[in-house]
């Protein structure tokens, strides 16, 4: 009887409609194809994790899916409103929030101003009355406040509320950060390598909150990760990236086993060819992450 | 809800003269029904509870649980960190004539198993998902088991379709229905002061826990002593944090707060400890050893990271507030000493009491376990009087209580009202009160070898007594140290002297039948830890930690320093730290942190030989 409690992985949803679809999508920079031919759907309350070796287009993917790049080639659209030639601003307002591989938080601010900041396009009164604290305003920001703290609560950030950002362990902003995407009361989160840097005892932590974040927000993630077993434990279905091309997608047991994922990953080729392109992976590995650090 | 006047005039009286706890409740709430119970801090605000909706909803409980068949005798188990709905549940159950039994937060599932197996509890009050997994998991031996009742839902999956789930929410509807307070003050007035209220079980440092059951006399017999002695009044605020299963903190919390009517703060517990007491700066606080320790610590730390001017600084106030403090200690508290402590207030005492939450503290009690005379003295130096106490869960924690006006450090204190001491030709510690418990739950035989004929309590603690009446304790009678030059040794003594140190946090003295004494050491990780990055030392692992020659050599350092205040015989010759630390769940410290030496013994077995 005890199993269902224990059990996080949720039913299968990808029966009704998805929530985001993503239609062969091509990303150029110059000579250099980032994705080629990527196309997927997320349905609403999955947990869809996007994989590939450095370099292989996954935030690249991410930086579609807020319009901060725009493809040359195919169709983003979330809950049938095209997503790509918005604004990333407007991306944020249609309900998609993400965070970052480094940190994009206000070292000097405490994490209730952080939280606060994740809120600010929801806020609808003007800049006077916000700025005399009067009537609407006022009741506004209470409500938002009581919204902060419910994340709060959720991501155990009672003993640190009120304290500057960049005093607290990196593990810690990580957190914040996770919680400023979810003041966004977003429809659908991207998650860009959430446990990057952390050591083993702040990853399971950080294991932890997503689940609970999909199992009592009913949120839909896109989760972009290198650590294979959090991927392989959190996702529901995973998507491979290799060279900007998608060669794998599918439940986590099967895209672990596949044969072209081992490949793209441990670099054994079978055929001289494909040996080239280990190499090139390697180099494209560097580009790749002097790519992604500028973006 | 409905008028209060409708309640039985029997119960419904003065709560001083009340006979039980919810009977005082129920009274507290026809008196002073809008004075503020309880407070609780929820998503960072403070929400108040009155005594009018305290006992509203602990009389739905009660009620609710009449409707589920739980009948007066019957246990009814609490696994909860502390919150509002522990009050209001526990106060319902007792109000029914049944009894309350308080389960450790961190106790694991096995451990669940044997004390709902044991006292074979009927329904099981779950905080959250956590706990109701843990008793899931071993519900299946479970028979008597029949209802599970969660507080908080949060994450909490397949509770519609298991019929032995149900939320507090709808247990206080289903309450209501059969007639909610008003039918439950009605069971309270049946309930007297020699039926069974409560089930404590005392940690265990060797064997199985074992089920200390206490009255109602003896509950309601601490509220005057506590009147007595602390002078607690409904003025009094308190922060609830230590484990409320532990009679200490129940009698704080629950007990006594009934009794003097003050307010009981519940915070958000945890890491937010320190934010949490200095919210609520309370005016009664109760902290075990530990708690003080840290405090000392954590100061500590802060005075060594700050400048020159700001440590010269610290000191000198320091040195004044100690020098009135030995004075104030005796009762001499004098116009000139009275000065000096004003201008330290005003230049040093009042901030960092304030930062550390104690600014309004008038009464603070330490208990549970021996404390040492070095961290008394510093809160007394910063106008903290710091008093311990003496007692345990057989004697409802009323033993010895430091008087205000006549501290001795090393001794804990005279008998407290109402309570005989007495010490027997073995040197065991007897005391006897209103106080004294029922009995241990269906072990007649420990009951009997506890109790004498003529009501005596046998604590298990040896000390003695001076000519004032001032208690001494040398340390369990059965963890005294006979080495194998025949010395008796209080292992406690030397083990407290090393917790002094802010980068020692668990020490256990070894040397029964041995040449000489040796000591395993557990270092505090944060204090050590800030130590090696203050010198420049990386580090990963707790276990690397440990294993470093630098973190050694501070260690013997500190054991060095004690070693130059016991006599040859007591010094500790060697020691080794320990790669972990030590946990409840391991099954090395009880639910209160205190070190289960046989497990100990027994698990470091090769590291100690290799000592000797």
């Amino acid at each position: 009887m005890a199993a269902p409690m224990q059990q996080h992985r949720r039913p299968d949803r990808t029966g009704g409609e998805p929530l985001l679809r993503v239609e062969d999508i091509v990303l150029r920079f110059g000579g250099v194809t980032a994705l080629n031919g990527v196309s997927f759907e997320v349905h609403p309350g999955e947990l869809f994790a996007i994989i590939g070796p450095n370099g292989a287009g996954k935030t690249s993917m991410f930086n579609c899916l807020n319009a901060v790049y725009v493809p040359q080639e195919g169709k983003i659209s979330l809950d049938g409103v095209d997503v790509m030639r918005k604004k990333p601003a407007e991306t944020a307002r249609m309900g998609i929030a993400r965070t970052f591989q480094n940190l994009g938080l206000f070292a000097n601010l405490n994490v209730i101003d952080n939280l606060m900041l994740g809120r600010h396009n929801l806020m609808k009164t003007g800049f006077v009355a916000g700025a005399l604290w009067w009537g609407k305003a006022k009741n506004e920001e209470i409500h938002h406040r009581h919204r902060v703290e419910e994340i709060i609560e959720l991501l155990e950030l009672e003993a640190v509320r009120k304290q500057p950002v960049g005093l607290l362990p990196y593990g810690v902003q990580k957190r914040i950060e996770l919680g400023r995407a979810l003041a966004m009361d977003p429809r659908l989160l991207l998650l860009d390598e959430p446990v990057a840097g952390m050591n083993l005892e702040e990853t399971q932590d950080m294991a932890r909150y997503i689940i609970e974040i999909q199992e009592e927000l009913d949120m839909t993630m896109i989760l972009v990760e290198h650590d294979m077993p959090l991927v392989m434990d959190l996702a529901d279905r995973v998507m491979a990236l290799d060279f900007g091309t998608p060669i794998a997608t599918g439940l986590p047991s099967e895209v672990q086993n596949d044969p072209k994922v081992i490949e793209a990953y441990l670099g054994q080729p079978a055929d001289p060819d494909a040996k080239a392109a280990v190499e090139h992976v390697l180099e494209a590995h560097q580009h790749g992450s002097d790519g992604e650090a500028s973006t | 809800m409905t008028a209060v006047a409708a309640r039985p005039a029997a119960v419904a009286g003065d709560p001083e003269s009340a006979q039980s706890l919810p009977a005082i409740l129920v009274a507290r709430a026809a008196q002073t029904p809008d004075r503020v119970a309880l407070r609780s801090k929820e998503l960072g605000r403070w929400r108040e509870i009155d005594y009018r909706t305290l006992a509203d909803r602990a009389g739905a409980v009660g009620m609710g649980l009449v409707a589920l068949g739980v009948t007066a005798g019957d246990a009814v188990a609490i696994h909860a960190e502390n919150r509002p709905e522990w009050v209001e549940a526990d106060m319902g159950i007792q109000g029914i004539g049944g009894v309350s039994v308080g389960v450790y937060p961190t106790s694991p599932a096995a451990e669940c198993e044997y004390l709902l197996g044991h006292c074979n509890a009927v329904v099981l009050f779950a905080e959250d998902e956590e706990q109701l997994d843990k008793a899931l998991e071993v519900r299946g031996s479970l028979p008597n088991l029949k209802h599970i009742v969660v507080f908080d839902t949060r994450g909490v999956r397949g509770l519609a379709d298991d019929p032995m789930l149900m939320t507090m929410d709808e247990l206080i509807a289903l309450g209501q229905e059969q007639g909610g307070v008003d039918a439950w003050s009605r069971e309270v007035s049946n309930v007297g002061p020699d039926d069974v209220s409560i089930i404590v079980y005392t940690s265990g440092t060797t064997g199985p826990p074992k089920g200390a059951q206490l009255s109602q006399r003896n509950l309601t017999s601490a509220i005057s002593t506590y009147r007595q002695l602390y002078d607690v009044t409904r003025h009094d605020e308190v922060l609830s944090y230590l484990p409320l299963c532990h009679i200490a903190e129940r009698l704080v919390s629950v007990v006594n707060a009934l009794g003097a009517g003050y307010v009981v703060n519940f915070g958000e517990g945890g890491e937010s400890f320190n934010t949490d007491l200095q919210e609520v700066q309370p005016t009664f606080l109760l902290g075990v050893p530990r708690v003080w320790e840290k405090m000392l610590a954590g100061v500590s730390l802060r005075v060594e990271d700050a400048s020159r001017v700001k440590r010269a600084f610290y000191a000198f106030w320091l040195a004044q507030g100690r020098s009135v403090a030995g004075r104030r200690m005796q009762g001499q508290f004098g116009p000139v000493d009275k000065l000096r402590y004003a201008i330290g207030w005003l230049v040093l005492y009042r901030s960092l009491r304030t930062k550390l939450g104690l600014g309004r503290i008038r009464v603070a009690l330490s208990g549970a376990a021996p404390i040492a005379p070095q961290v008394l003295e510093y809160f007394w130096s910063i106008g903290v009087p710091v008093r311990e106490g003496y007692g345990q869960t057989e004697n409802t924690a009323q033993a010895t209580g430091m008087p205000q006006d006549d501290v001795r450090l090393g001794t804990v204190g005279t008998a407290v009202p109402g309570v005989e001491i007495r010490i027997a030709e073995d040197g065991e510690i007897l005391t006897r009160s209103d106080g004294v418990f029922v009995g241990y739950l269906d072990n007649p035989e420990a009951t009997a070898e506890t109790i004498d004929p003529e009501g005596w309590l046998h604590t298990g603690d040896v000390g003695s007594l001076d000519a004032d009446g001032f208690l001494t304790i040398t340390d369990r009678k059965k963890d005294i140290i006979i080495t194998a030059g025949g010395k008796n040794i209080s292992p406690s003594e030397i083990e407290n002297r090393l917790k002094v140190s802010p980068y020692i946090q668990e020490a256990i003295v070894i040397g029964d039948r041995r040449k000489y004494l040796t000591a395993l050491v557990g270092v505090d990780a944060e204090m050590v830890g800030n130590w090696c990055t203050r010198e420049g030392l990386s580090f990963t692992t707790f276990e690397d930690l440990t294993g470093k020659d630098e973190v050694i050599a501070l260690i013997q350092g500190v054991i060095d320093d004690a070693n130059g205040e016991f006599a040859q015989v007591e010094t500790v010759k060697k020691f080794t730290l320990l790669s972990k630390e030590l946990d409840h769940e391991d099954g090395e410290v009880t639910a209160t942190q205190k070190v289960k030496r046989a497990a100990i013994a027994r698990d470091y077995a090769d590291v100690i030989e290799a000592m000797y």
